[in-house]
This record gives structure tokens, C-alpha cells and sequence, in this order.
């Protein structure tokens, strides 16, 4: 059997589990609705749901364009600056360590609790990564390559257009990869806190109540989320495959940040 | 007439193959790195004169400088003191018009067809599509890669993409071709077969070139003149005549004559190490 077919006999199984566990009595319902209830009191308030899922994407779509666009400028400005980079990547560095989310009751009293506060907190939480990954695509560009550039008579900006863009793509699209979904965490999360719309918020309220198959309706709604990002990211990953092959240091650059940006999430 | 109008395209094509000018001269080259500490001497009173059309290696142990030099031909670096001259007129900064350089193995970009990789330096000047097609096709079959063009650097192998730094190097037909340690990163029998062909390019298409390496054995195979220059500081001890036949053979390698001149080449290398 391939790792494919049994990754999908997984998914199935746990699928199966969640229908039968606690239709059986195994697991009460109040801890674990099964499927087919979490998915009945999500269509019964289909229209709320809608609603929140329409402010969420919306936090999130404009996070991720404030943090992509801000990484991917001040990663191309540090990573290809040695001074900035001296000055600035250990304080972005340590400041990784730090749980953001602990700012996020600052932010509320800066921005209020619409859904300004969140797209700023979750800007930032998506920023970090995005910047790094940036900044290490640039950094480990092979020399060999611009100094090639520059003997075909190359000027900057066509080295920087044809020859570091290009480069740097593979490195940056995982940097995405990683801050995206931290946005969605950042979104999710900041919603639950203090909010009054949202998915997040939703999920939070009905906690409250202890109405669980509605909490789960919630969380299914940020999974598919989540999953829907992370394969049309995917999908844009494979469209450039032959760039990856390239480019084999910033790769595992980007992926060693990936890997400690998501220790500290929340 | 018509067939009098026809007569000045008919005197063009004869002046074609008339070999360009390619002649490379290096005056009194020298190069200082400053450190905070002290002044490091990278290349020391270097002066070399290559004719038109000849094939020059410069051999020595690294650290000697021959990178450094081959740079400087390329306009990539700047001496301290001296001049480069290409054509007569002095290399200020890389003109590829005057000067093609092949480095080593990983200088391809991994995201561009070999096609594409040879058409690069034609596309930065702005040369249409069709007539970059054109070139780039005609420069890989200069270079034995008919039919490879739609690959990918990383679905070739090691002598192939050094066919296809070769042909980017030769695909504005500069007269003089720089090449740096080309061959350093292959086997050995991809490395003597590409010897082989460099020598056919070179036959082919009659340009100077001047080649960096650190194997004895390359040097004086391919070798018209082998410079050999010793390191701290870089400076030239020796540039002799390998008067072998040409086509250069494999049988030569064993030959009396070739052992000669690598023993020669190594008595100053030992010397210097």
C-alpha cells in the first residue's frame, strides 16, 4: 500500500471513529458530539455560521496581505543588507520566542475589538515567519549565479528581476506557507479572546453554553480553513517544482524556520 | 541586375569566418586586499600576452590567484594596479561583446531551460525572441546538445550542462573565452571527453581562450601556452610552449614529451607549496 492510500485510510478511520465513538456511548456526547450532529447543528444555523465565516475570512485575507507583503519587503530588504541583518535578525529572532498572544489584550485597548485588532495581531503573528523565510531565500542565493549574471553584463535591476526573484521564489512561497496559517491561528485565537463576531467567536460563545456540537461545527469550519489554504499553497509549490531543485539550501533554510515558528504557537 | 544587387550579401559571408581580434593583454597586474591588520598580496607584477586564437591555461595550487586574474579578464574584479586589456581597449567592467565566461558546474539558473539559459544574455539586451531562439539553438548544436534545449539544468548531467555554460558563453560570439576550473566538479572520464570537445569548439570557431585549472594532466592537454603561477604572493613562475601536435590523443598522455612538461609544471608547484 502507498503512503497516500493509507494517509486516506487514516483520515477514513478517524472519520468512522468520530461517527461511531460517540454514537455508541463509548464517548459521552457532551465531550464528543459525533459527525453527523456537529454537522446538523452547523446546517440548522447555517446562516450564522455564514456570517462569521464571512467577518473571519475577511480578518484573515487582509492579515495575510498585510504579512506577506511586509515580510516579503523587509525579508528582501534584511537578507540582502548585511547591516540590517546584523542589527535586526536577533531581535526578530528572540522576539519568536516571545508569545505574541499575550499582546493581544494591548491591542484591543489600541484598536478596539472589531476586527481591527485582530487583523493587526494577526498580521504580526504571519509576519515574522514570512520575513525570515524571505530574508534566508535571499541570503543563500548561490553567488555563483549573480556573479554569472554580471558577466552576461547583467545591471541590478535585471539581477534583482532575473535572477534573485526567481531565486528566492521556493524559499519564500514556504514562508508563506508557515505565516499563513499563523494568521489563521492569530485570526481564530484573537476572536476567541475578546470578539464579538467571527468564527472564533462563535466557537467561544457556545463553549460557554456548553452546546458542544455547535463548538464543533466551529472548529470543522476553521480545519477546512486551514486545509483549504494549505493545499492551494500547495498547489502553487508544485506549479514552481523546478525552481525547488535549485535551490536545495534555502529550502531547508525556510524549513528549519518553519519548524521553530511553530513551537511557540500560542 | 539582379544579380548585381545580389553581390555585396555574396562579400559578406567570406568576412565571417575571418578569425575577430581576440588578443588579451595583461600589464603589470597587481592586487591588494587591505585587512585591518595588514595588506594581503592576492597577485603580484603579473604581465601576460595571449595572440589571437590561442588556447592558454593557467595551472597553479589554490590560493595562487589565477581565479583572481581570469576575474579581472572578465571585468568582474578590479586590480590594484596594472591594466587588462582586451581588443585593445582596456576591461573597466564584465563586456560581454568582448568577453564569454563559463564558470563552474552550479552557474546555470536551475529555474530556466538549457534554452533559456543560453538566450539569457541575449534577453538582457533586449534581442527578440525569435532571433534569441535562433542563436541559442545554434550555439547548442556548436556544442553537441541538438534536441536538449527544452531541459532542465537538473535533468542533465554534469558534462551536459557544462555543454550549456559552454554554449551560453560562446552565444554572442564574444572573441575570447574566459573559462574557470569548468571541468573541476566532473569525473574524470566526463572530464577528458569534455576536454576533447572543448578542443573541437575551440577548433570550430577559432577564439582565444584562456582557462583556469588546478590539474596538471588538463593543462598541458588542452594547452597551446601553460602559465604557472605560485601563491603568497600570486605571481607568474613560469609560462612555457607545449609544442604537442594537434589533435591532441589520449596516447599523448604516456608520451615522453607531455610527461616532460608536467614534470616541469610540477617541480615549481612543489617548490611553492
Amino acid at each position: 500500500m502507498t503512503a497516500r492510500a493509507l494517509r486516506r485510510l487514516i483520515v477514513m478511520g478517524l472519520i468512522v471513529l468520530w461517527e461511531v465513538l460517540p454514537r455508541s456511548g463509548a464517548i459521552p456526547e457532551l465531550f464528543l458530539p459525533s459527525l453527523s450532529s456537529t454537522l446538523l447543528s452547523g446546517w440548522n444555523e447555517a446562516a450564522e455560521y455564514r456570517q462569521a465565516l464571512a467577518v473571519t475570512l475577511s480578518e484573515v485575507a487582509i492579515s495575510f496581505a498585510f504579512a506577506c507583503g511586509g515580510g516579503i519587503l523587509f525579508g528582501a530588504v534584511v537578507g540582502s543588507l548585511p547591516r540590517p541583518r546584523i542589527l535586526i535578525m536577533p531581535m526578530i529572532s528572540s522576539l519568536y520566542a516571545v508569545p505574541l498572544v499575550i499582546l493581544y489584550p494591548v491591542f484591543t485597548v489600541w484598536f478596539g475589538i472589531g476586527p481591527e485588532s485582530k487583523i493587526a495581531f494577526a498580521a504580526i503573528y504571519g509576519f515574522l515567519p514570512t520575513m525570515l523565510s524571505t530574508a534566508a531565500g535571499i541570503q543563500t542565493i548561490d553567488p555563483q549565479l549573480l556573479l554569472a549574471a554580471r558577466s552576461m553584463g547583467a545591471t541590478l535591476s535585471q539581477r534583482l528581476v532575473r535572477v534573485i526573484i526567481p531565486a528566492a521564489i521556493p524559499t519564500v512561497l514556504s514562508g508563506l506557507r508557515v505565516g499563513g496559517a499563523l494568521v489563521i491561528v492569530g485570526v481564530v485565537v484573537s476572536e476567541m479572546l475578546i470578539s464579538s463576531a467571527g468564527i472564533g467567536y462563535l466557537i467561544s460563545r457556545y463553549r460557554t453554553i456548553l452546546d458542544t456540537p455547535h463548538v464543533f461545527a466551529g472548529v470543522l469550519l476553521v480545519l477546512a480553513m486551514a486545509v483549504a489554504f494549505n493545499a492551494a499553497i500547495k498547489w502553487i509549490e508544485r506549479r514552481c517544482a523546478i525552481w525547488r531543485t535549485g535551490t536545495q539550501g534555502g529550502q531547508r533554510a525556510a524549513e528549519e524556520i518553519a519548524a521553530s515558528a511553530l513551537q511557540p504557537a500560542t | 541586375m539582379g544579380g548585381n544587387a545580389m553581390q555585396p550579401l555574396a562579400n559578406i559571408t567570406p568576412l565571417k569566418s575571418v578569425p575577430r581580434a581576440g588578443a588579451i593583454e595583461v600589464r603589470s597586474v597587481g592586487q591588494v586586499f587591505k585587512t585591518s591588520t595588514q595588506d594581503v598580496v592576492a597577485l603580484s607584477e603579473v604581465s601576460l600576452e595571449v595572440k589571437p586564437g590561442r588556447f592558454v591555461v593557467i595551472v597553479g595550487p589554490s590560493g595562487c590567484g589565477k581565479s583572481t586574474l581570469l576575474m579581472m579578464m572578465a571585468g568582474l574584479r578590479q586590480q590594484t594596479s596594472g591594466t587588462v586589456t582586451i581588443n585593445g581597449a582596456p576591461i573597466l567592467k564584465p563586456d560581454p561583446d568582448r568577453v564569454g565566461v563559463v564558470f563552474q558546474e552550479a552557474s546555470l539558473f536551475p529555474w530556466l531551460t538549457a534554452e533559456e539559459n543560453v538566450e539569457f544574455p541575449l534577453a538582457l539586451r533586449g534581442v527578440a525572441k525569435s532571433e534569441r531562439r535562433a542563436k541559442a539553438q545554434d550555439a547548442l548544436r556548436l556544442v553537441g546538445l541538438d534536441g536538449f534545449g527544452k531541459r532542465h539544468p537538473h535533468e542533465l548531467s554534469g558534462g551536459m550542462k557544462q555543454r550549456v555554460s559552454i554554449a551560453r558563453g560562446l552565444v554572442q560570439d564574444p572573441p575570447v573565452l574566459l573559462m574557470d576550473e569548468p571541468f573541476a566538479a566532473l569525473d574524470e572520464q566526463t572530464r577528458m571527453t569534455m576536454g576533447d570537445e572543448l578542443l573541437r569548439i575551440w577548433a570550430a570557431t577559432g577564439k582565444t581562450v584562456v582557462f583556469v585549472t588546478h590539474s596538471l594532466t588538463e593543462a598541458v592537454y588542452l594547452a597551446d601556452e601553460v602559465v604557472v603561477m605560485s601563491p603568497r604572493p600570486g605571481r607568474m613562475v613560469d609560462h612555457l610552449q607545449v609544442p604537442l601536435a594537434r589533435p591532441r590523443t589520449y596516447e599523448m598522455l604516456s608520451g615522453d614529451a607531455f610527461g616532460r612538461l608536467r614534470d616541469r609544471i610540477w617541480r615549481h608547484i612543489k617548490k611553492s607549496a
